[in-house]
């Protein structure tokens, strides 16, 4: 099995979960910049504001290696078109700028 | 501290800003002579800037992921309160593009490796394109940030 045949499928499926998880809030952890404290999945904020993009990034990195590990034995008869690795983050960073479009619609 | 951070920071995206630049012309637009300077430019053996960009852009992360608690107490605050929506707004898209693109970097590195496979030319490029846009996007939006008070302060 070679591993890096699934680095295109990675970086699609690292993307999607992305996004999934800022517009769902699927952080893995959250943490508390004023209080410098660390709390478990999503917390609301308990004293100044909550930060989840660290928790965004960690479901992102655990989720695509997951989906990577799965897809690895199939890439054994099957090479991964490598469009896949920039076509899907390119279309979710497309989704992002229409998500965040309110910060400029003002 | 936040501030030696802040400039290493920077200086770590100046060097990578380079490197991927340089990287692109020579996956998008490659040129075998070395007559002036843009040609130049071009006319780099891109494979070698391969595993120090990838180095500097995870630095560049870390050391963003470092000074963000900063940011988020006392810039965006000030974003907030001095409503400059537009000035905010790009940070957020910077902070999603860059986390995209960290996903990218094992596919970078992989179409990157010698000996250069022919079939991987297209995506050589446009990976290396994509990742060239969001460096040379977040260190725009970054410096605009970084002087924002200096902009648009009292």
């Amino acid at each position: 099995m070679n591993i890096e045949r699934t680095f295109p499928i990675f970086a699609a499926a690292f993307a999607v979960i992305y996004i999934f998880a800022v517009e769902q809030n699927w952080a893995l952890f959250t943490y508390h910049p004023r209080i410098r404290e660390w709390g478990w999945l999503m917390e609301p904020a308990r004293s100044g504001p909550a930060m989840h993009w660290y928790g965004w990034l960690a479901t992102s990195a655990l989720g695509a290696a997951a989906v990577s590990l799965v897809a690895l034995p199939f890439t054994r008869r099957w090479t991964p078109p490598l469009w896949l690795g920039w076509v899907i983050p390119l279309i979710v960073m497309v989704v992002f700028v229409y998500l965040l479009r309110g910060f400029f619609l003002r | 501290m936040t501030t030696v951070l802040l400039i290493v920071h920077a200086l770590v995206a100046v060097a990578l800003i380079g490197g991927i630049t340089h990287q692109a012309f020579a996956a998008c637009w490659p040129a075998r002579r070395k007559e002036g300077f843009f040609t130049s430019f071009r006319a780099v053996a891109g494979a070698r800037y391969t595993n120090a960009n990838v180095v500097l852009y995870l630095a560049a992360v870390v050391l963003g992921a470092l000074i963000y608690p900063a940011y988020r107490l006392s810039v965006r605050t000030y974003l907030e309160s001095a409503r400059l929506w537009s000035y905010n707004g790009p940070f957020e898209v910077k902070e999603q593009f860059v986390t995209v693109g960290l996903g990218m970097l094992p596919l970078f590195w992989w179409v990157w490796r010698e000996p250069l496979d022919p079939a991987k030319a297209g995506a050589r490029a446009a990976v290396t394109a994509i990742l060239c846009f969001i460096v040379w996007y977040s260190f725009v939006v970054g410096h605009v940030l970084n002087n924002i008070r200096g902009l648009f302060g009292q």
